[in-house]
């Protein structure tokens, strides 16, 4: 049955309303980001000003940002990598390997994503600092890992569990060991939950927030602490913290827009038979 | 040489034993089919042979060596599933050349197994294709391509036509058989279609509830059935079956099947005891329309349903108590209306079976 034109209508409202629910602070990130000073909380709205790239400039040359976001970068890529690697063959083992102690070990895996992440700060301080590595890409990594691991293991195990298996058994009566299935066979073939898994971490450690504050100084700061520290007791620097919010905005879109053609099929694959 | 052997073989998951100790001779270039109804094992002993499942107990050889522990890929065999298995995101030239790889051969060795193959299949116009492109028939001929480029011991078949409409399978069907005929590799073929079975198979294994319950050529299975399981699996329309008592005298005992009266056939008059419970079976072919009573071995039956099939009718009738169909030609077809009919059975052709046993008296 195709939709009347009313109805079709509708649907464009609401999609409208939805869009502009989202996109209203990214505008008003842009926009800030280019207002001078003065304009910025201006009654009535500015909405016709000056642009200037001054907030630009000054995140870049009163810290050194760029530094900032090559730690960001290395983090969410490293954990990324590593939880996808860990994840994957973990997912692979609980989804292949069929006992009683798989589907225990799979819900502790499960049950360490839902640790609240401010209960462990200071156990992952007191560690870090022991091993010698507070304030560095590594620490971010291992941290992040754990939370990137348990839904990566939980979202690859649902596309194995999916996969034919004679597909395997074809593969292996053909001469190939496990490992030459897996990668050429199995990965492949899940390379739409792959797409999805690593839009997750990358995400949610390019987001975030609580331990990058807690566990990093100077030398291994990532951006979204840098950006906050505009905001200080003695003055809050609206315009540097809207230009710091654009540049972390980048990375993400870019990374999602690269593995958009594996993602759309990842995320509604095995809703429909096919 | 046996080129597949099973001794004692048994498969168990759990507690449950689903195989129980099957012994099976594959001989060398042999096309031998497991058939049998599911849930039967015919599948899970193929499974083994591929080494997909282990076995649980008993000795597995092929081409001379026992392969309890060997892995699938050491097993020099190549299987067509019953779904294809074609890898999706190959294309078939792909799904060949991956299925090669392990061999480690020269490229323009592997192109050769390749164009081979694919001159016998008429793959050559589809070989930059992928399985998404292709037919339910092509896809299969695919399947069987990657399976013969490896040159196998041994070439396994998990119900490969089941998922092709009739017309295709008879196709198909024929096309395996050339492939066997031309590549002379020993087969074992696992399906539930007798027709399959008969018109492919040098030897035919039937299983029951993971037994053998026979082993023989399509024509002994369907000639000689050794128990009335086998007598009524094979054959479309199955064999008529009437319970019936010896009687008679000993030198010529006489079958009494609740008043209906037939001559038991000679050959079997020294094993049929006076009152002893027997089975009789009746390949429906067997039963003739006789013109009338005049003779005295004739009987009356009443028409209850009469199936026309173009060369030939199926007539189902009642005998006394007993419903039965005899499979005529078209030309005996009786008339419309027609509610009567004399039939007449060869006492030679009958088939008797111990009722209690289930197994056929044999001379």
């Amino acid at each position: 049955m195709s939709p009347s034109a009313r109805e079709k209508l509708l649907v464009y409202i609401l999609l409208a309303v939805v869009l502009m629910l989202f996109m209203t602070p990214i505008y008003l990130i842009i926009v800030s980001s280019l207002k001078p000073a003065p304009d910025m909380f201006s009654r009535p709205p500015a909405f016709i000003f000056t642009p200037t790239l001054q907030h630009y400039y000054d995140l870049f040359t009163m810290r050194p940002f760029h530094l900032q976001i090559m730690n960001s970068l290395i983090v969410a890529f490293g954990s990324t990598a590593f939880s996808l690697f860990f994840g994957t063959l973990a997912a692979y083992a609980i989804s292949r390997i069929r006992n009683r102690w798989t589907n225990q070990i799979a819900f502790w895996i499960l049950s360490m994503r839902m640790f609240p992440p401010i209960a462990v700060v200071v156990p992952y301080y007191i560690i870090f600092q022991t091993l010698g590595i507070l304030d560095t890409p590594l620490a971010l990594i291992i941290v992040y890992s754990t939370f990137n691991i348990p839904l990566t293991v939980w979202l690859m195990k649902g596309f194995f569990d999916d996969l034919p298996e004679a597909l395997e058994e074809a593969a292996q009566i053909d001469g190939h060991g496990v490992l030459a299935t897996f990668y050429y066979v199995t990965l492949p073939l899940t390379a739409p939950g792959l797409a999805v898994a690593a839009v997750f971490c990358f995400i949610f450690s390019w987001n975030e927030f609580l331990f990058a504050l807690m566990l990093t100084g100077s030398n291994a700061q990532t951006v979204t602490v840098a950006v906050m520290s505009f905001w200080s007791s003695d003055a809050v620097q609206w315009g540097r913290i809207m230009a710091g919010s654009f540049v972390i905005l980048i990375p993400g879109v870019i990374f999602v827009l690269t593995c958009q053609r594996w993602l759309v099929k990842g995320l509604t694959m095995g809703s429909v038979k096919g | 040489m046996s080129s597949v052997i099973l001794r004692n073989v048994v498969k168990r998951y759990g507690q449950v034993e689903v195989v129980h100790g099957i012994d099976l001779d594959v001989d060398e270039g042999e096309f031998v089919v497991l058939l049998g109804p599911s849930g039967c094992g015919k599948t899970t002993t193929l499974r083994m042979v591929a080494g997909l499942e282990d076995i649980s107990g008993g000795e597995m050889q092929i081409a001379g060596r026992v392969v309890n522990d060997v892995a699938p890929k050491d097993r020099e065999i190549a299987m067509v599933f019953q779904n294809y298995a074609l890898y999706p995101h190959m294309t078939v030239r792909r799904n060949m050349e991956f299925a090669l790889k392990p061999q480690h051969l020269a490229a323009d060795k592997v192109a050769e197994r390749i164009a081979e193959a694919s001159r016998i299949l008429g793959l050559e116009p589809l070989l930059e294709r992928k399985p998404s492109q292709l037919s339910g028939g092509q896809r299969q001929r695919v399947a069987m391509g990657r399976a013969m480029v490896r040159t196998p011991k041994v070439f396994l078949f998990d119900e490969p036509l089941s998922n092709l409409d009739a017309k295709l399978r008879t196709q198909v069907r024929l096309e395996i058989a050339k492939l066997h005929k031309r590549l002379g590799t020993t087969v074992l073929y696992v399906t539930h279609d007798q027709i399959e079975a008969m018109t492919l198979a040098d030897k035919i294994v039937i299983m029951k509830d993971g037994h053998i319950e026979q082993v023989g050529s399509p024509e002994e299975v369907f000639a000689r059935p050794r128990n009335l399981f086998v007598a009524t699996f094979i054959g479309t329309p199955a064999m008529n079956l009437l319970p019936a008592t010896v009687g008679g005298t000993a030198s010529a005992p006489v079958l009494d099947a609740d008043g209906i009266q037939l001559p038991a056939p000679a050959a079997l008059a020294g094993k049929l005891e006076h009152g002893r419970k027997v089975t009789i079976g009746i390949r429906p072919f067997d039963i003739a329309i006789a013109d009338d009573d005049r003779t005295g071995t004739t009987h009356a039956a009443t028409i209850e349903v009469v199936e026309y099939l173009g060369t030939e009718v199926l007539i189902n009738f009642r005998l006394g108590e007993h419903e039965l169909i005899a499979q005529l030609p078209a030309s005996s077809r009786p008339a419309t209306g027609q509610e009567a009919l004399h039939i007449a059975v060869d006492a030679s052709k009958l088939h008797l079976f111990d009722t209690r046993t289930g197994l056929a008296i044999e001379p």
